[in-house]
Parts: structure tokens; sequence; C-alpha cells
């Protein structure tokens, strides 16, 4: 284990130089990427100048939502979703064969060398509007909430990962599982908005079968100590514990995907 | 190459697409939930109000369909394939070919998007139109000038996601140019917030940009928030913007294909 552990800073190290070598590119896309967000959280903001709030969120709790939403995403996409999104790719060729012999576990050696940096720009853009909502908001700070705010970002990024892992693994015995990235991404564009405004099944939904509602609204309702649907209390405790939990269920999944694996073309 | 050689290009376009029907079912999937979340932001803003400046509920759940998912396609993989075609070289293998590059994109993505309309678009309007109600266009006059504004909806997106795809014969990165395309498009286009709730003076220049005639006049146009007149003169407005960017484009192709190095091979 601690062999394997002691690769990944050069696996990472090799992967940086390489996007180091355009590193022009690198900062354009992060730019670019930046802009993208921001154009649809302009939008958004615009919506509620217009209306004050939605479903009993102002602007500033909207952009600290919107601002977790994006950070979580973005540090747990980085260690997966171009490199589980790709699977598919690396089964139907057969490239995939090469990685199962390297002598590192198959998930370390994908999600490290893969480690994608573009995500820069989401994550500056982030935390720049996370500070602004934070400096906005009239939070009653404690060291308890400051460690829960923490922790639930990390727990959010590993939910991230950990669905990416699912869904990419899946190619394993599916041979094709990109398409149900769209069905993820359906979900992941709800988990900007409160959950309090969609219908109760698409509640229960967000909670249970895609549980985008755990990325950004249930951390940071707690934070703003706003009611939760369906969780109340719970919604604490709940949020720091599905990144865990999914990152167990990924884990089982990938195993079983694994051993499946039957190869389908090279 | 004959013009009439051209429509092949849309008829396989087409029949490539059948032949991932896993595609389809999540991304209907995928567009009706993201359509769900924009009506259900809608309901939420209007709340218990039965009108804002003039404009309803209902209303606002058939923009949501019209100026989303009928009128705005996604740009992202047209883009990228472009992009790629000029990265990797095989843009060389089309200049060869006795035929007009960007006529090959035009009549491919006629394919691509009339089998997203019919697969994707029509069954999210029927559950849609079922589950919350669609309105009917707001006259006949309205209906036949939509057509007009879907067709000219059609192109200026066209036209605008190969300016922009083209710039990677310089920048030599399609990805860079699909963010910011989308980071515009997302508020100069109307999909997400319609003019009309927007400040006077963004509304009025966003309203003159090309990007406007992609989702935001075609809706009020369906919607019946442009008279007649003024709809007829946005009209005119928008294929003098298509004529402008009809141009450039010819002239970005000639720049473009003159200037092209292909390293490797």
């Amino acid at each position: 284990m601690l062999r394997h552990l002691r690769v990944v800073p050069h696996l990472v190290g090799i992967h940086v130089r390489t996007y180091m070598e355009y590193r022009g590119a690198l900062f354009i896309s992060w730019i670019a990427q930046a802009i993208g967000y921001a154009g649809v959280y302009a939008s958004i903001a615009l919506v509620l100048a217009r209306f004050e709030n939605l479903g009993g969120w102002s602007w500033p709790q909207m952009a600290l939502l919107l601002a977790f939403h994006l950070l979580a995403y973005a540090l747990g996409a980085s260690l997966s979703f171009v490199q589980f999104r790709d699977m598919e790719e690396k089964v139907r060729l057969g490239t995939f064969d090469a990685i199962l012999v390297k002598p590192i576990g198959t998930w370390t050696y994908l999600a490290f060398s893969g480690l994608n940096i573009e995500y820069g720009g989401h994550i500056v853009l982030a935390i720049g509007l996370m500070a602004w909502a934070l400096a906005s908001l009239p939070l009653d700070w404690s060291a308890p909430l400051a460690l829960y705010f923490l922790a639930a970002i990390i727990s959010a990024a590993m939910l991230t990962a950990a669905l990416m892992t699912i869904i990419g693994a899946t190619a394993l015995i599916w041979v094709r599982s990109r398409h149900l990235f769209s069905i993820y991404f359906g979900f992941w564009e709800l988990a900007r908005y409160p959950l309090n405004i969609f219908p109760l099944p698409l509640q229960i939904m967000m909670i249970t079968f895609a549980p985008l509602g755990f990325l950004a609204f249930i951390p940071t309702a707690v934070v703003l100590d706003k009611p939760v649907p369906i969780l109340g209390d719970l919604a604490g405790p709940a949020s720091l514990a599905i990144g865990p939990v999914f990152v167990l269920i990924a884990m089982l999944h990938w195993r079983y995907c694994l051993r499946n694996y039957q190869g389908a073309g090279g | 190459m004959k013009l009439g050689a051209y429509p092949a290009f849309t008829a396989t376009a087409f029949q490539a697409r059948l032949a991932y029907r896993n595609q389809v079912w999540s991304s209907v999937f995928g567009e009706l939930v993201a359509t769900f979340a924009f009506i259900a932001v809608w309901t939420a803003a209007f709340a218990d109000r039965g009108s804002v400046d003039g404009v309803s509920l209902p209303e606002m759940v058939t923009y949501v369909l019209i100026a989303g998912p009928l009128l705005q396609w996604n740009t992202t993989p047209f883009i990228r394939e472009v992009g790629d075609a000029i990265r990797t070289g095989n843009v060389t293998a089309y200049l060869l070919k006795p035929l007009h590059y960007p006529g090959l994109l035009l009549f491919n993505q006629l394919g691509n998007n009339a089998f997203e309309q019919v697969t994707i678009t029509l069954p999210v309007a029927i559950v849609v139109a079922l589950s919350v109600g669609l309105l009917p266009p707001a006259s006949f006059a309205h209906g036949a000038l939509f057509l007009a504004y879907w067709a000219v909806s059609w192109s200026m997106l066209f036209l605008i996601a190969t300016v922009v795809s083209l710039l990677a014969f310089w920048v030599l990165t399609a990805f860079a140019l699909d963010w910011f395309l989308r980071g515009i498009m997302a508020v100069a286009s109307g999909a997400i917030m319609p003019f009309w709730f927007m400040p006077a003076p963004l509304a009025t220049i966003l309203g003159n940009l090309p990007f406007a005639w992609v989702s935001y006049y075609p809706s009020a146009v369906y919607l019946g928030k442009l008279d007649i007149p003024a709809a007829f003169l946005h009209l005119a407005l928008g294929l003098a913007w298509l004529a402008a960017l009809g141009g450039f484009l010819a002239w970005l192709w000639s720049r473009a294909s003159r200037r092209l190095v292909v390293q490797g091979g």
C-alpha cells in the first residue's frame, strides 16, 4: 500500500509537467471555464435581482450554494471525471488491459496519472465567489461550524469522485457508459438550486438514488441554518457520512466490475 | 461538388446517430431533468405572483422549453469535433475532397439536429406538455413567424459555432473557445433569463447582439411578446446578422484554409 502511495506524487508530477509544457493553453482554459460558469451564475444572479429570492434563498445565499457546488465538484472531478469518462474508450481499444498489468492499483493509477489541473479555473472562481458570499452573510462562525464546513466540502468531493468511478467502472461490464454521464449531469444541474423548490419525488431522488442534494444544497443549508426537506436534523451528520459511504460503494462496484471484466477488443 | 449531393451528409449523420441508442434514452432523461429544473426555478420565482412584468408562469414554462431544448442545441460536440480535426490534421482529408468544408459541417449538423429534435426534444416536449402544460403560439401569424425565426435561430447558432470552431486554426485549441461561447450564450442568448426580466440597459445591449436571435426573439415571438410589425422588423435584423456572420465565415474560411500547416501525419 505504502509502496503504491509513494508512486502517486511521481504520477501527478509527470502529468502536471505535461500540462506545463502548454502553460498558455492551460491558463486560457482556466479563464475560459471560469467565464463559462460565470455566465450561468450571472443569469441566476439576474433572476434573483428581479425576483429577490428563490425558494427563500437570497443572492448571497445562492452564491454560497453555487460556490460550494463548483468547488466540491471540481475537487472530486479533478480525480475522476476525464479519467472515468474515457473508460469506455480504454475498454473498446484494449488500452485498459495495459493498465491492469501495471504494478500499482488500477484505480490509483487512473485517478492520479490523469489528475486534471484544468479545474484550476473552477477552483479559483468557486473560492472567490465563496469568499464574497461568506463575507456578505451574517454567519455566526465557531470552530465546530468551520470544521463542519471543511469536512462537508471534502465529503461532497468524495461523493463526486465515487459517482464518477461508479459510472466509469460500468464500462468494464457494459463496454459503454459515457451516456450515463448525461444522467449524472442532469441531476448535477438540479443540485445548483435549493432542493425545496423541486417536487417531493425529485427531492427524494436527490437524496437517495441520485444523491447530488448532498453535493451543495444540504451542507450549505446546514451552514446557513436553513430547514432541509426530508432529512431535518439528520442533514448535518448525513452530509458528512455520504462521501465515505459512497466511496465504499464505489470500491465494491469497482472490484465487482474488475472481476467481471472480459475485454472488448484491442 | 454539386449542392444536391450535400443532403447525403445529413442522412448519413442521422443514420450514424441511430447506432448509439443508449445515448438517446440517457439524453432524454438528462434533458428532462434539466428542463424540469428550470421549470421549478421559475415556479419558485413566481411563487404566488400571477404575473411579473406582464408575463405569466405558463408563459415562462413554454419559454423554458422553446428557448432551451428546442432552439439552443449543444454546440460542444460540434466545436470539439472541428477542433480535433484541426489539431490532428484530419481536416486535410476534407480539403482534398471536392467539397466545401463549412458546407459539409452545415449538412452534417442538420442531420445531427434533426435526430436530436425527433428523439430528444419531442419526447421532452410531450412529457412537459402532458405534465405541466405548454401554450400554443399567441396567434396563427405569430406561429407562422416563429417557424421563420426557428430557421434563423438554427442558422445563427450554426454560424456562431462554426466561426468559433474555425478560430482553432489560429489558437489550436477548441476547448477554451467552447467554454468562452458557453459563458456568452448563457447570458446573451436569453435561454436562461429572458431579456424582459433584465435591467433595461443590459436588455437593450443584448437585444442588439446576434446571440439574441438564437433563443430570446424566437421565443418572444411565439409567446406574442413582439407585435407583428416588430416581429417582422426583428426578423429582418436577424437576417442582416445572418448575412454579416455568413460573410465573416466565408472570409475566415478563406484565410484559415490558406494558413493550414499540418505537423506530423
